[in-house]
């Protein structure tokens, strides 16, 4: 048996060493239109601020694809699927035959639209190429825009800061940074602690132009009020939108990402998706939405490579809020909905920061800052959906429950 | 593989593998060293009050583990010996937190100074194999088995898994 996975990164390579764990004797090639080994993509930031080289954020050892018995086509882009001979094509011409595909084809960073837009000096920041450029675009440059104040954003402007750029300017477009992840108490700790590395930070406008300078790059970013910012680079995070065009061009259904059934089935035959060019089913609000999480791209892969290989299993609505990640001295972590619920227990004290958010009488997302110790008790106490009650209750909202507690309630029956 | 299972009706909650573990990831293996260092050592498990008694928890070393799945840098992996952890592994701990955001046991610490997380590494077994927590438990509330020989009736008197 055959099988190919396109895509080398999170869920692609999850699924190949499923596969190979349950089906020894199976075939893989995973094709890839990046070059070289996969890498830890959440980890590019580091190769923008300098601190290390691609080969540094390597995601497997340099025997991997050997001791697995992967063949690895790297740098090469699928242009088409014929899902009737169940045979693709790539750029260069190269046609390769498949019983069962898997697209793990991921997502790409969604363009500004404003003019000057493809102005040299403008970035995104996806894969490690980008990262590089970025990187060394900045060495010649005083200061930078980020664009967006989501997860990448930050990790952007502060890989910047750390490369060296004088000025470091992020434009929000919400009333705080991580509107996604973090209420405006929590952000306020967030951003203080960017802030103490000169970051500075415009809320409420977004840009709407990049302004070309006498050399023909970008040399500012003109805002929605009029300002002007100086900007010897941009980097532009405004979030990513799935790679679905070689499913939908094959006829496969798609809407917010290519639509896949329990197994990870895609309505094509013989073909699985999984990672960020799907759509899933948000386990708390029940709503369709893209997954874009590294740990859930893991998940699918591996779900994708039992079906893959012939043994069904089913991938349950996940949680698509998880997130969690350390600027200067300050870790944070935020799950599930941190402003909806019904009841909210909150914690500060100078920089620790906790929320925890029920609805139902069930948890439904929490926010840690400062402090991040047993934070994934509370991830499975969304998962479990459980009604928390009493003195469990008690302690979810004073931060005192520990895996102890949930694992004792699951051997006595709960009323 | 063997794992160390938690008989919770025999734990006093007197923190002997608490010690234990601590001690044996300090440079100096010995309590009275370990008192003096400069690097504090960290225990990787913990006793825990309940409102049913205490237990100690560490790291169950899941079969299918969520720390590995949510690990952005490559570095959670799991051992030849089925050892999960994230040191020595294909890529360094860059103290993201993912791990300690899903590990449902919460048996993940963050050492925020150092950027790493800390977890349970069986990087403290004896001449017989036996790690330290397993062996400075006097009421035998912690027992380092091979899973396979226990029955099921025995298995759900142990903790196992919040999945079991």
């Amino acid at each position: 048996m055959h099988i190919v996975i396109i895509g080398n990164s999170a869920a692609g390579l999850a699924a190949a060493r499923t596969v190979r764990k349950v089906a020894a004797g199976a075939q893989i090639t995973v094709i890839s239109d990046e070059p070289g080994p996969a890498y830890a993509r959440c980890l590019i930031p580091e190769v923008l601020a300098g601190s290390r080289d691609l080969p540094g954020i390597g995601y497997v050892g340099a025997d991997f694809y050997r001791q697995y018995g992967i063949e690895l086509l790297a740098g090469q882009t699928v242009t088409s699927l014929d899902v009737e001979k169940r045979e693709l094509t790539t750029a260069n011409g190269r046609s390769i035959g498949y019983d069962r595909l898997l697209l793990a084809t991921g997502a790409s960073p969604v363009a500004p639209d404003w003019p000057g837009a493809d102005l040299p000096g403008v970035f995104t920041l996806r894969k490690a190429d980008q990262a590089a450029a970025a990187g060394r675009w900045a060495r010649d440059c005083a200061s930078a825009v980020v664009a967006g104040g989501g997860l990448v954003s930050l990790k952007a402007a502060y890989a910047l800061k750390e490369r060296g750029l004088p000025e470091v300017t992020v434009v929000v477009k919400s009333p705080h940074v991580l509107i996604k992840q973090l209420d405006a108490q929590s952000a306020a700790l967030v951003e203080k602690e960017l802030a103490k590395t000169g970051i500075k930070f415009v809320y409420g406008v977004e840009p709407v132009a990049a302004v070309k300078g006498p050399q023909g790059a970008v040399q500012a970013v003109e805002l929605a009020d009029g300002r002007r910012l100086p900007a010897g680079l941009v980097m532009v995070g405004k979030g990513v939108r799935p790679n679905v065009e070689l499913a939908r061009r094959a006829g496969g259904r798609v809407d917010k990402g290519i639509v896949v059934d329990d197994n990870l089935a895609t309505s094509l035959p013989g073909v699985y998706a999984a990672g960020d060019c799907i759509e899933v089913t948000d386990m708390l609000t029940g709503d369709k939405t893209t997954s874009g999480l590294w740990t859930l791209a893991v998940e699918q892969g591996r779900c994708a490579g039992y079906n893959l290989a012939g043994l069904p299993g089913s991938y349950p609505p996940p949680l698509t809020r998880l997130n969690a990640a350390q600027f200067g001295a300050l870790p944070f972590i935020s799950a599930g909905d941190v402003r909806g619920g019904d009841e909210t227990a909150v914690y500060q004290d100078g920089g620790v920061y906790r929320k925890v958010c029920f609805r139902d009488g069930r948890l439904v997302g929490f926010i840690m800052v400062g402090k991040v110790d047993r934070a994934g008790v509370y991830t499975a106490l969304i998962k479990q959906a459980r009604h928390i009650a009493g003195r469990l209750k008690d302690k979810v909202a004073g931060g005192t429950v520990t895996g102890a507690d949930i694992v004792y309630s699951r051997t006595v029956p709960v009323r | 593989m063997q794992e160390v299972l938690v008989d919770k009706e025999r734990c006093l909650g007197c923190r002997s593998c608490e010690l234990a573990c601590a001690v044996a990831h300090s440079a100096s293996k010995t309590l009275l060293g370990a008192v003096g260092e400069a690097k504090k050592p960290l225990k990787r498990i913990f006793v825990h009050q309940t409102e049913a008694g205490k237990i100690p928890l560490n790291c169950r070393h899941c079969a299918e583990a969520p720390c590995i799945d949510a690990c952005i840098a490559g570095a959670m992996h799991r051992t030849a010996e089925g050892v999960v952890t994230n040191t020595g592994g294909p890529a360094e701990c860059t103290g993201c937190w993912m791990c300690v955001m899903v590990c449902p046991y919460g048996v993940i610490r963050s050492e925020i100074a150092q950027r790493l997380a800390v977890k349970c590494d069986r990087e403290c077994l004896d001449e017989a194999g036996e790690p330290a927590c397993v062996r400075a438990c006097q009421t035998r509330a912690l027992k380092y088995v091979e899973v396979d020989d226990f029955s099921r009736e025995k298995r759900e008197r142990f903790l196992i898994s919040l999945k079991s």
